[in-house]
């Protein structure tokens, strides 16, 4: 990727989305706040993952994990965020879990019915692949599950 | 699974109690998601509704991190949707502030200036 970390823009209407979900009815909001409100999201991205990374370096890890980022969170001051993100992390474990097992379970399936029908499964198994930031092999997946909850 | 827990402990409880703000209906529509996962369909990608790839190639930005567990870049997604919710709010007060009902650029600059927490985007934005 060529681009400077700051074009890489989130989604225009998810991030209009978020913000008018936010805000009582009635309220309109002008496209330039919008575009200020999406870079602000980028740099608050670039900034936690610095943050988080710094936590994990320290810890001598080189996968930078959940608790980095919640560390980094208070760092920047945002606790307020601290309870949400637990909760929505242990929905996000629980998913990602109920997934690998749906994911097995299909197979069987599969096996037992010699049908062709459940290729989406194909999909479930790239999701279980951490997100690499160089091309690692997938030996990194167990990097994943010693890491998660320090 | 029992749905009768706690509110704050989602121990035994559905996906749902804990993300209540995000809407799992249907598939967004993102032609912007290039999802290397393939997370768009799949009912766990809307506990987030940032696109998780997205988020992963702005980490990648950094040329100090090797490598970020998937559950980071989920935390990391969440937390930048709190971010955008709370920074509208914030704004909010000031647009209020000069009775309108249309949030502005300057309200944005006034709550970044105001606002200890968002000290870290003074100078960052165009």
């Amino acid at each position: 990727m060529a681009e400077r970390p700051e074009d890489l823009n989130l989604p225009n209407a998810v991030i209009t989305r978020i913000i008018k979900e936010a805000l009582p009815d009635g309220v309109n909001v002008s496209k330039e706040a919008r575009r200020a409100i999406s870079q602000a999201a980028s740099v608050f991205v670039l900034y936690a993952t610095s943050c988080a990374n710094n936590f994990a370096m320290k810890a001598k890890r080189k996968t930078l994990n959940a608790g980095d980022v919640m560390a980094a969170m208070e760092e920047m001051e945002f606790e307020r965020f601290l309870q949400p993100l637990r909760e929505a992390l242990e929905a996000y474990k629980k998913g990602q879990k109920g997934k690998k097992e749906a994911s097995e379970q299909k197979k069987k399936d599969k096996e037992k019915k010699s049908d062709a029908e459940e290729s989406d499964k194909n999909k479930d198994e790239e999701e279980e692949e951490e997100e690499h930031m160089d091309e690692e092999p997938e030996v990194e997946n167990e990097a994943e599950d010693e890491e998660v909850e320090n | 699974m029992a749905a009768t827990l706690g509110p704050t402990q989602g121990a035994e409880s559905d996906l749902d109690p804990s993300v209540v703000e995000d809407d799992p209906r249907g598939t967004d529509g993102e032609d912007e998601n290039s999802q290397q996962t393939g997370a768009t369909t799949a009912p766990q990608s809307r506990l987030a509704k940032l696109p998780l790839a997205r988020i992963k190639a702005l980490m990648k930005a950094d040329p100090d991190v090797t490598l970020a567990s998937q559950e980071s870049v989920f935390i990391i997604a969440k937390a930048t949707e709190l971010f955008v919710e709370m920074i509208a709010k914030d704004a909010l007060v000031y647009a209020q502030q000069g009775k309108r009902k249309t949030l502005q650029r300057k309200d944005l600059d006034n709550a970044i200036e105001a606002i200890d927490e968002f000290a870290f985007l003074e100078g960052t934005l165009d």
